[in-house]
């Protein structure tokens, strides 16, 4: 290992370790719900490791087309309107369960990102491209028009507020707790 | 070593730091996968569906709870959100469910916590549901004034 490589530490190890228990309590107490729960998650994980596999491809590219500074600078604390842009429109067109993105938000972190963008791209993935014919065929264009566009805001107003509290956060005993 | 062999090599490096990086939250990732199957299971659509009273405030506020407990793909989220829109509950709850289907989710908060930090959960999961509140207000105050 060189001498500036930190050592790989797995993330989430305990909390694999709750989950498993809880699936030996179900072994115990009701095995058929026990085999539905792992069918589910096998099936979800067949159909997560495509998109795992957009994101490892995905970081990759950031990662080799921009430099720690230029991430900073367009998803850094001075990066302005085009921020919030960025955040909002990979929002929306992300695909995927919300933790499939986990990786490449920690590693873009890691590098500069801004947490009130990561806010903004959580909310903005409330739409969903491919779902919108769906969407539009239930409830109608008004309804998907009208939503989409309080979500954008709702979204935007998210990041700002939280970035508001991020910076308010030093000054309040309690909240400072949370740190 | 030439231009295009140096372009080759910061590419395989970017992308074995990308695989390493997600390797290592690879206990997370199938903790969660674990967990959402989990509630699959043992949340279901009709124990979801007793819920509601018919009450608009109250249904709301459960439908935005019912969601963020709910796991699984959005579409059954549209479904059930049309269903129980036939049932005669009310559109401000049904908005609340499916935005609390997307953004806010039990079963993601340890991961969420463990990646991205407690105090960054926390004021996100309490954003997002107060927002789903209000977007599910404001929506259908909206359509209604429009008619």
């Amino acid at each position: 290992m060189k001498e500036n490589e930190k050592p790989m530490v797995f993330r989430g190890k305990y909390f694999l370790l709750l989950v498993l228990a809880a699936y030996m309590a179900l072994f115990f107490f009701s095995s058929p719900t026990l085999l539905d729960a792992l069918q589910k998650s096998g099936a979800i994980l067949l159909k997560v490791l495509p998109i795992f596999a957009v994101v490892i491809i995905f970081t990759a590219l950031l990662n080799y087309a921009l430099q720690p500074k230029q991430i900073v600078q367009h998803l850094g604390e001075k990066s302005g309107a085009k921020g919030w842009l960025l955040a909002l429109l990979a929002g929306v067109i992300s695909h995927g369960p919300m933790y499939a993105w986990y990786p490449m938000i920690t590693d873009l972190r890691s590098q500069g990102l801004r947490d009130g963008l990561i806010v903004v791209f959580f909310y903005a993935r409330a739409i969903k491209l491919p779902l919108l014919p769906l969407m539009l065929d239930y409830f109608g264009a008004p309804f998907t028009l009208v939503l989409s566009v309080y979500i954008l805001i709702g979204a935007l107003l998210q990041g700002l507020i939280f970035e508001q509290l991020k910076q308010k956060r030093g000054a309040s005993p309690v909240t400072s707790l949370l740190k | 070593m030439n231009s295009h062999q140096q372009k080759k090599s910061s590419l395989r490096q970017a992308l074995k730091k990308s695989f390493l990086a997600f390797w290592a939250m690879t206990p997370l990732l199938v903790g969660v996968i674990g967990l959402v199957g989990l509630f699959q299971v043992l949340v279901t659509a009709d124990m979801l569906k007793t819920l509601f009273r018919g009450n608009v405030i109250a249904d709301t506020l459960l439908a935005t709870l019912a969601g963020a407990a709910a796991s699984g793909n959005p579409v059954i989220s549209y479904l059930f959100g049309g269903e129980l829109l036939g049932q005669g509950i009310s559109l401000n709850a049904v908005i609340a469910f499916i935005l609390s289907w997307v953004t806010l989710s039990f079963v993601h908060l340890p991961a969420e916590a463990e990646v991205l930090g407690f105090s960054f959960t926390l004021y996100r999961n309490i954003l997002a549901f107060a927002f789903t509140l209000i977007i599910a207000l404001l929506t259908s105050f909206t359509l209604q004034v429009l008619g």
